[in-house]
């Protein structure tokens, strides 16, 4: 099928996006030609100015439209914790837990020789230099649960140990409201591997 | 019918190779689907291999599968397991991933395994014997997976972490990363290979009994078959039959650290579960190097209906039975120890050119495979 070139373009630039297919894209753009002028404008533009306004924290390399992030800021927060994740969305998922009131390092991925990446892609120099220069004591390792987060940690302890550092990892197990006979089978032997004796 | 039997009641096949829209209506018991060749006789098997081990046994591309004239393809199966009916839907897609979905609601690629057991017996794998290593790994995975969920798991693990590990020895030996990067590989590699080699041992052994009582039975009581795990030199013979876990783990640690200059100059892990095989052997002779070709094909239809007895004993249920072109290879004394096992026990789909083999038999469904389309 062929559509008009300005529509034809609009579809193209929204299939690049990630979990949109050819089917999404062009509904989009329909829907977009649909719109007010107005609300297409309003549109273009909170995507530009977030684009423009945001960009890594310079300490923890979290998302942020204003430097030091909002977290690094914060003087409430206990300053010698740092949890280390993957990327910006796993902040996010931290801080819905409401619990969680220490430091972020944003990885920004993990290791994965397939895809090129190393530790030098990764912002492990940068948390080096966080640990010399700030009083931490612990690191928090909530990486992914799959072989590549598990690398990632592995490294990370073995890099920051000798430097009398406390690098622990989060626990995997049973999710919390769950049952227990539609736990599948992996994560409930990962579950009684990592059991705990009760008090 | 003795126990329970894990059962296909109807195939739905739509756009699917060369159906455009069929239902099958099939028996408990026996499935004789007779046609000229290029009919679309295996075809029909393809499609119940498909939905029980998520792949086809002929090719690695869904498109191959779909209908040449149409973007989509989907197979359906009810099937009765544990005495309760199911339903399994696989549909395929020229572009965007397959989905797959149990009594209607979507289930990921890797839980398909174990829902729906088959055993597959075809021409190639008269050459189970004789030919490489990776045909009689697949032979083994395919069939401790379908017991085993877990085992499924574990291998997909496993081969992620081989994959990673390999690329990185390509570049420490190109020199773009360093050779201590490979410890976080090397600590997650050794615990996953060691509990791949455990499982593996472990069925083997219950397969090994199993296919020795079938084999004595064939041969009247004058031949003895072992199946036996053959592994890096050296683990075995340390543990004995019934290795520990943990040494295992501890073998592969010291082995991956005293074989890390040659995997670097191999850019490739040389040792683990993906390079072990199984080896035959009848009255302690190597079937591969010493059998004959009459012993060897014996000692392959032992081995497959000890992989019936196999499921049976691991899930409580036989599995379905595919026998596609297969009898027209075996002579007549083979075939009837085949067809006597089958009895009405098992459902069983076979595929055949001529009805001639079956003239005896009264029990099941005749299918006529035409162009695409199937009579009873």
């Amino acid at each position: 099928m062929q559509y008009i070139a300005p529509l034809a373009k609009v579809i193209e630039q929204f299939r690049r996006l990630p979990g949109i297919g050819s089917k999404t894209a062009t509904r989009l753009a329909y829907h977009i030609l649909e719109m007010e002028k107005d609300q297409v404008r309003s549109l273009a533009q909170a995507i530009l100015e977030a684009k423009e306004k945001i960009g890594y924290c310079s300490i923890c390399f979290n998302l942020t439209d204003s430097d030091p992030c909002q977290y690094c800021r914060d003087q409430g927060r206990d300053g010698s914790v740092v949890c280390v994740v993957e990327g910006p969305q796993d902040v996010a998922a931290m801080e819905r837990t409401r619990e969680y009131r220490g430091l972020y390092h944003v990885l920004h991925g993990a290791l994965s020789p397939l895809d090129g990446v190393g530790p030098d892609e990764l912002r492990f120099k940068e948390l080096l230099m966080r640990l010399q220069k700030n009083n931490i004591k612990e690191v928090i390792m909530a990486t992914n649960p799959d072989v590549e987060g598990e690398a990632t940690a592995m490294y990370a302890a073995k890099l920051l140990r000798p430097m009398g550092i406390k690098v622990t990892r989060i626990a995997h197990g049973l999710p919390i409201g769950g049952e227990l006979e539609y736990a599948d089978e992996v994560t409930l032997s990962k579950a009684l591997e990592n059991r705990r004796e009760m008090y | 019918m003795n126990g329970v039997t894990m059962r296909i009641q109807k195939i739905i096949l739509r756009k699917f190779r060369n159906y455009q829209d069929s239902s099958i209506l099939v028996d408990k018991t026996l499935n004789i689907f007779i046609g000229e060749n290029a009919q679309g006789k295996t075809n029909i098997l393809e499609s119940i291999h498909l939905s029980s081990l998520g792949r086809s046994h002929r090719t690695h591309d869904d498109e191959d599968l779909i209908h040449w004239n149409y973007p989509d393809s989907c197979v359906e199966i009810y099937f009765i397991r544990g005495e309760t009916e199911h339903k399994l839907a696989i549909h395929l897609h020229r572009i965007g991933k397959r989905g797959v979905f149990l009594n209607d609601h979507p289930i990921r690629s890797y839980e398909l395994i174990g829902l729906l057991n088959t055993v597959i017996f075809s021409p190639e794998d008269l050459f189970l014997i004789k030919g490489t290593p990776s045909g009689r790994r697949r032979f083994m995975d395919s069939e401790i997976s379908q017991a085993n969920p877990v085992y499924f798991k574990e291998l997909l693990k496993y081969n992620r972490i081989l994959m990673q590990r390999n690329q990185l020895l390509k570049k420490i030996r190109e020199r773009s990363q360093t050779a201590d990067l490979l410890e976080t590989w090397d600590e997650q590699f050794a615990p996953v290979a060691a509990s791949v080699v455990v499982k593996r041992i472990e069925a083997l052994k219950k397969l090994t009994m199993l296919a020795n009582l079938i084999h004595r039975r064939i041969t009247s009581n004058k031949e003895n078959l072992m199946i036996s795990y053959s592994q890096h030199e050296g683990l075995l013979s340390e543990n004995n039959s019934s290795p520990v876990i943990n040494d295992i783990k501890k073998w592969f640690q010291k082995q991956l650290i005293e074989h890390r200059q040659e995997d670097i100059f191999k850019g490739n892990t040389g040792i683990g579960p993906h390079r072990d095989d199984i080896v035959l052997s009848v009255n302690g002779i190597n079937l591969r190097n010493y059998g004959s070709q009459g012993q060897q094909r014996t000692g392959i239809l032992a081995l497959k209906l000890a992989e019936i007895e196999f499921i049976k004993s691991e899930t409580g249920e036989y599995p379905v039975l595919l026998l596609d072109d297969v009898l027209s290879e075996l002579d007549s004394m083979r075939r009837g120890q085949l067809l006597g096992y089958i009895q009405d026990r098992i459902q069983t789909f076979i595929t055949a050119t001529d009805a001639e083999n079956f003239v005896d038999r009264k029990t099941g469904k005749y299918f006529t495979v035409n162009n695409g389309s199937v009579m009873e």
